[in-house]
């Protein structure tokens, strides 16, 4: 492979492409470019200008991952974190069990509370609409004593149900900002202290 | 020096070299490599995230022998955070030397 400016310049832009604006791309090509005319200017040959600044596929994967942090920060969505949780997976192998796991443990247990709870919501109305037919003498599966007690297990259980669900909002609110803290610090401090070396 | 030790000290030199002057980025990339071995591609992607939370800026100065340079400042929130962030760094030595170094009097 050729270590070159034109080299490091172009996978660069290859790989942030489409996730920068060109602003962005062409406010960080130019810190290298200068990088390596001002190293030239000192009698450095372009090899080693490019050797010692390190893989430019490690650098752009790293300021990918920052973008993609910052992003999901700014605009909250399910898309921008998912996107900044795989940018900041290709940061080391170190990320797999650091990252993706307790992302995946999350995700199930946000998804369950918001089942049960969706669950709830709509057993609670049925049960409801059977205590009401209870109640006009019509014969129906209950498991409760009375048409009173069924109305009041009904309210309960849609309660119970809808309490969930805007609790899990919350949760998800709540893990949405802790996540966000620790994959800026996960990028700032952890990963990619290997290529360091 | 110890490689999992660089990453997360290499904001603090970053901040710290500013703070005695402007730098353009190929300035404060060899202030830095000639004390730390380190990828300096590595320092750019801290400039630009430390520019985005507000802590340095940057502005463009003609150089004697050709084309501007790109000047690194750091802001007063810059100057805070790294004032903050050496008293850390010289508190968590001086506990770590000191247990290295076997003194016991952590708890006097």
């Amino acid at each position: 492979m050729l270590q070159n400016e034109q080299e490091f310049v172009r996978i660069l832009q290859n790989r942030l492409e489409g996730t920068l604006s060109p602003e962005e791309l062409n406010d960080i090509i130019s810190d290298y470019t200068e990088h390596f005319r001002i190293g030239k200017t000192e009698g450095r040959s372009e090899e080693d200008l490019f050797r010692s600044l390190g893989s430019p596929e490690d650098i752009a994967r790293e300021i990918r991952a920052t973008h993609l942090v910052k992003k999901a920060e700014d605009v909250r969505s399910c898309r921008n974190i998912l996107h900044a949780v795989l940018a900041t997976l290709g940061l080391g192998l170190f990320n797999l069990v650091f990252v993706l796991i307790p992302f995946i443990l999350l995700v199930l247990l946000l998804f369950v509370i918001f089942v049960v709870g969706i669950a709830f919501m709509v057993c609670g109305p049925v049960a409801g609409i059977f205590a009401l037919l209870q109640l006009a003498g019509i014969p129906v599966f209950a498991i409760w004593l009375s048409p009173a007690a069924g109305i009041f297990f009904s309210t309960g259980i849609t309660t119970f149900g809808l309490l969930l669900v805007i609790g899990n909002y919350f949760l998800a609110r709540f893990f949405y900002h802790i996540g966000i803290r620790y994959l800026k610090w996960n990028i700032g401090v952890i990963t990619g202290t290997e290529r360091l070396a | 020096m110890n490689i999992q030790f660089k990453k997360g000290v290499l904001e603090i030199c970053v901040l710290s070299v500013l703070a005695r002057k402007d730098c353009y980025g190929y300035e404060l990339v060899n202030e830095i490599s000639k004390r730390i071995d380190i990828s300096e591609g590595t320092i750019y992607p801290l400039l630009h995230r430390l520019k985005d939370e507000g802590h340095v800026t940057t502005y463009l100065q003609e150089s004697a022998g050709g084309a501007p340079r790109k000047y690194y400042r750091l802001t007063e929130s810059g100057r805070k955070e790294e004032h903050e962030q050496k008293e850390e760094w010289m508190r968590f030595c001086a506990s770590v030397n000191a247990l290295l170094e076997g003194k016991n009097n952590a708890a006097e």
